[in-house]
C-alpha cells in the first residue's frame, strides 16, 4: 500500500523540476539582454565614477558634482523639473477631465491630437516653439499692443519650463485619461444623492479616485524632465543648463567621463529617490485612512 | 421600535424635522417626460403618506425608472410638480433635495471603509465626530453588519454591499428613500431574504420608501401600495390586496393575476350581481354587480386560483380537462371548453382534488371573484 501512494509523487517532482528547467531557457534571453544592456553599463559608470586617474577609489567626482557650478545645476535641473511635473499635471488634469466627459468617438479624436505632434521628432517639435516664442514671433506679434511687449519667452526658465512642459503634457494626459475613464460616474451620482455638492463631490470622491493616476503622472513627468537634454539645451540660457547638457560637454568638451559617470549616477539616484517617495506617500496615505476607519 | 429610539432624537437636529411626521411625504402631480416622440412618462401622480413602502411595478420601459429618476432630480421633467414634505423639489438638484437613494449597482466608494461609506452623509451634513461613530455603529447594527465598519466595499459580498447601501442612504434619516431594483444583480434566495429584511427595517424605522422593480412577487411581498406602470402611465394605484382582487384594467388582471379572459355580454342586472351571456359557450355567469348597460360587449377576467372545477351541469360553462400538472401544493389544469376553440381556460386548485386529464368538469367561479371590463377595452 506504501508503495502505491508513494509512486505518483515521483514523476510529479520530476515534471516540476522539468519545469523549472524550462523556464529558466525561456527566461535566459532576457536575463542576458538585461545583463549586458543595463546592469554592466550601469556596473561600470558606477565604477568609472569612483575612479582616480590612476586607477585608485575615490569620491572625489561626486565632491566635484555636489559642489560649485555643478551643485546649481542639479538645483535648476530639480527646480524645472518639478515645475515642469507640477505644470503638465494641472494642465494635463485639465485636458484629460474634458476629455473623459466627451461621448467615446470625440474622446478618441481629442486624444488623437493630444498625441499626434509627439509623431514629430522633439528637435522640430522645439525650433517650432522657438519660432513661436521669439520676440518677433507669432505671441509676441499678437501681443504687441500690450504694454511691456515684447515678452522675453526664450532662453530663460520660462522658456524651458514651456517647452518641457509641452513634451510631457501627452504623458500625463494619457495617464490621467486612462485613470479617469476608469472612474464610475454612478459614484459622483450616489454622492449627490446624499446632498454633496459639485466642490465636495471632486475633493472627496473623484480626487482620491484619480490620485494614483496623479501621482504616477507627476513621477513619470518629474523622472524624464530630470534627463532631459534637447528643450533645455536650445530654449534655455546659460542659467537654465541642466544635468544632461552638463554631462553632455564633460564627455565632448572636457573628455571628462569620470565626472560624468558621477552625474550620472546621482541622476540614477535622484530618479530611485523620486520613486521611493511616492510609493512612500501612497502607503503613507492608505495606512492613515485604515487608521481613521478603525 | 424602542431599541431604536436611541436615534429617533438626533433625526430632529439634523434633518430639521423628524422623517415620521405624518401625512404626506411626497407627492407628484401630473409628471411627464419625453425623450423626442416617445412618452416616457405620462401624466403621473401620486401622493404618498409619510411611513409608506410604495412600489413602482412595470417592465422595462413603462416609465417606472423616469419617474424614480425625476423624483430624485438625476431627470428633468417636461412638466409637473414634485413636492417632498410640502417643499417644490421639482427643478433643484439633486444634491438639495435632502433624499436617499439605493442604486442597483451598489455604487459603494471603494477608496473609503464600510464605516467612511456610510458616515459620508452624516459628515456632509456637520454631524459631531462623536456622533457620526454612534449613529454609524448603530445603523451598521441594525443591518446586521456589526464588525464591518473597517473593511473595503470590495471585500464585502454583493448582499452585504447592497446592506451597505442601504445603511448610508437611510443613516441620515432622508424623509424619502428611493430605491432603484436594489436586489436587482443578487441570486434569488438573498433576493428573498434582502425583502424581508429591508421590510422589517423599513417598518421598525417608519420609513417611507418609493421602490422600483418588475418583480411582481417582490412588488407583492414588500409594498403597502403599488403603482403598476406601463407605457409611461400609471395603470392603478392600490393596495396589493386591492390590486389582485380588484383590478382596474385588464392589464393589471392579467399581469399581477394572470387572469384568464372570456368575451361576453351584459345579459341583465339583479341587486346584487350582474349576469354576463359568454360569447363563445352561451352559459350565463354571475359576477359582482357592475354599472355597465345591458348588452354592452365585456371581458370576464377571473384568475386560475379563483375558479372551481364543478359537477358538469353545475358551472358557467363546461369542458374537458386536457392537462392537468401537479406543481406541489397545486395542480396547474389547462381545460378545453365546450363550443369553440377559445384558448385553454387555466385553473389552479389544491392538489388532491384536482382534476385528472380527461375528465369532464363543469367550471364556476364565485360572483365576487369575477371582474367585468368594458369590451373595447385591449387586454
Amino acid at each position: 500500500m506504501a508503495a502505491l501512494t508513494a509512486a505518483p509523487a515521483r514523476p510529479r517532482k520530476l515534471l516540476a523540476s522539468r519545469k523549472t528547467r524550462v523556464g529558466i531557457l525561456y527566461a535566459l534571453p532576457v536575463v542576458v539582454y538585461l545583463l549586458v544592456l543595463f546592469v554592466y553599463p550601469i556596473i561600470s559608470t558606477l565604477f568609472l565614477s569612483l575612479k582616480n586617474a590612476d586607477g585608485s577609489l575615490t569620491l572625489h567626482w561626486y565632491v566635484d558634482a555636489l559642489t560649485g557650478v555643478n551643485l546649481s545645476v542639479l538645483i535648476t535641473t530639480l527646480r524645472i523639473s518639478a515645475e515642469t511635473a507640477l505644470l503638465s499635471l494641472v494642465f494635463g488634469f485639465i485636458l484629460a477631465n474634458a476629455i473623459s466627459r466627451l461621448r467615446p468617438l470625440w474622446a478618441g479624436l481629442a486624444m488623437l491630437i493630444v498625441v499626434v505632434p509627439h509623431f514629430i521628432s522633439a528637435l522640430v517639435r522645439t525650433y517650432g516653439w522657438i519660432i513661436l516664442l521669439g520676440d518677433k514671433g507669432l505671441v509676441n506679434e499678437t501681443l504687441a499692443w500690450a504694454p511691456g511687449a515684447p515678452y522675453h519667452l526664450l532662453y530663460n526658465e520660462l522658456g524651458v519650463v514651456i517647452g518641457t512642459t509641452s513634451m510631457m503634457l501627452p504623458y500625463t494626459v494619457l495617464l490621467l485619461y486612462g485613470v479617469m475613464r476608469g472612474v464610475d460616474r454612478g459614484l459622483l451620482a450616489a454622492a449627490a444623492s446624499m446632498g454633496a455638492g459639485r466642490v465636495t463631490i471632486f475633493r472627496r470622491v473623484y480626487l482620491p479616485l484619480v490620485a494614483p493616476g496623479l501621482a504616477s503622472a507627476g513621477l513619470l513627468s518629474f523622472i524624464l524632465s530630470l534627463g532631459y537634454y534637447i528643450t533645455p539645451a536650445l530654449m534655455g540660457g546659460p542659467n537654465q543648463t541642466m544635468i544632461a547638457t552638463l554631462i553632455n560637454q564633460q564627455v565632448t568638451k572636457e573628455n571628462q567621463w569620470n565626472g560624468a559617470a558621477a552625474q550620472g549616477v546621482l541622476l540614477l539616484l535622484l530618479t530611485l529617490a523620486g520613486l521611493l517617495l511616492v510609493k512612500l506617500i501612497s502607503s503613507l496615505g492608505a495606512s492613515a485612512k485604515k487608521r481613521s476607519a478603525s | 421600535m424602542a431599541e431604536f429610539g436611541v436615534i429617533t432624537p438626533s433625526v430632529a437636529v439634523v434633518g430639521g424635522k423628524p422623517a415620521t411626521a405624518t401625512g404626506k411625504a411626497l407627492s407628484v402631480v401630473a409628471l411627464r417626460k419625453t425623450y423626442g416622440d416617445i412618452v416616457a412618462v405620462d401624466e403621473a401622480s401620486m401622493e404618498i403618506a409619510a411611513g409608506e413602502f410604495v412600489t413602482f411595478l412595470g417592465s422595462s420601459g413603462s416609465g417606472k425608472t423616469t419617474t424614480l429618476m425625476m423624483i430624485a432630480g438625476f431627470c428633468e421633467p417636461d412638466s409637473g410638480t414634485i413636492t417632498v414634505g410640502g417643499r417644490d423639489v421639482t427643478r433643484l438638484a439633486p444634491q438639495k433635495r435632502n433624499l436617499g437613494f439605493v442604486f442597483q449597482q451598489y455604487l459603494l466608494f471603494p477608496h473609503m471603509t464600510v464605516h467612511d461609506n456610510v458616515a459620508f452623509p452624516l459628515t456632509l451634513r456637520g454631524v459631531p465626530k462623536d456622533e457620526i461613530r454612534r449613529r454609524v455603529g448603530e445603523t451598521l447594527e441594525i443591518a446586521g453588519l456589526s464588525g464591518f465598519g473597517g473593511r473595503k466595499p470590495r471585500e464585502l459580498s454583493g448582499g452585504q454591499q447592497q446592506r451597505v447601501a442601504l445603511c448610508r442612504a437611510l443613516v441620515y434619516r432622508p424623509p424619502v428613500i428611493l430605491m432603484d431594483e436594489p436586489l436587482g444583480a443578487l441570486d434569488k434566495k438573498l433576493r428573498d431574504q434582502l425583502q424581508v429584511e429591508i421590510k422589517t427595517i423599513q417598518q421598525e424605522l417608519g420609513l417611507t420608501v418609493i421602490y422600483v422593480t418588475h418583480d411582481q412577487e417582490e412588488a407583492l411581498v414588500m409594498s403597502d401600495r403599488i403603482a403598476v406602470m406601463r407605457n409611461g402611465l400609471v395603470e392603478q394605484f392600490d393596495t396589493p390586496r386591492e390590486l389582485f382582487e380588484r383590478p382596474k384594467t385588464p392589464f393589471v388582471a392579467d399581469f399581477l393575476g394572470a387572469a384568464n379572459f372570456l368575451p361576453g355580454r351584459i345579459e341583465q342586472h339583479t341587486d346584487e350581481h350582474t349576469l354576463v351571456r359568454l360569447d363563445r359557450s352561451g352559459g350565463l355567469l354571475k359576477a359582482r354587480r357592475h354599472d355597465l348597460a345591458s348588452g354592452t360587449p365585456v371581458k370576464v377576467a377571473v384568475q386560475p386560483g379563483r375558479l372551481r372545477a364543478c359537477a358538469i351541469d353545475d358551472g358557467f360553462c363546461s369542458g374537458t380537462v386536457e392537462t392537468a400538472t401537479y406543481v406541489g401544493t397545486l395542480v396547474r389544469a389547462g381545460v378545453r371548453i365546450d363550443g369553440g376553440d377559445a384558448p385553454l381556460l387555466r385553473l389552479e386548485v389544491p392538489a388532491g382534488r384536482g382534476p385528472v386529464a380527461g375528465e369532464r368538469v363543469g367550471i364556476t367561479a364565485d360572483p365576487d371573484d369575477v371582474n367585468l371590463f368594458a369590451g373595447e377595452q385591449e387586454g
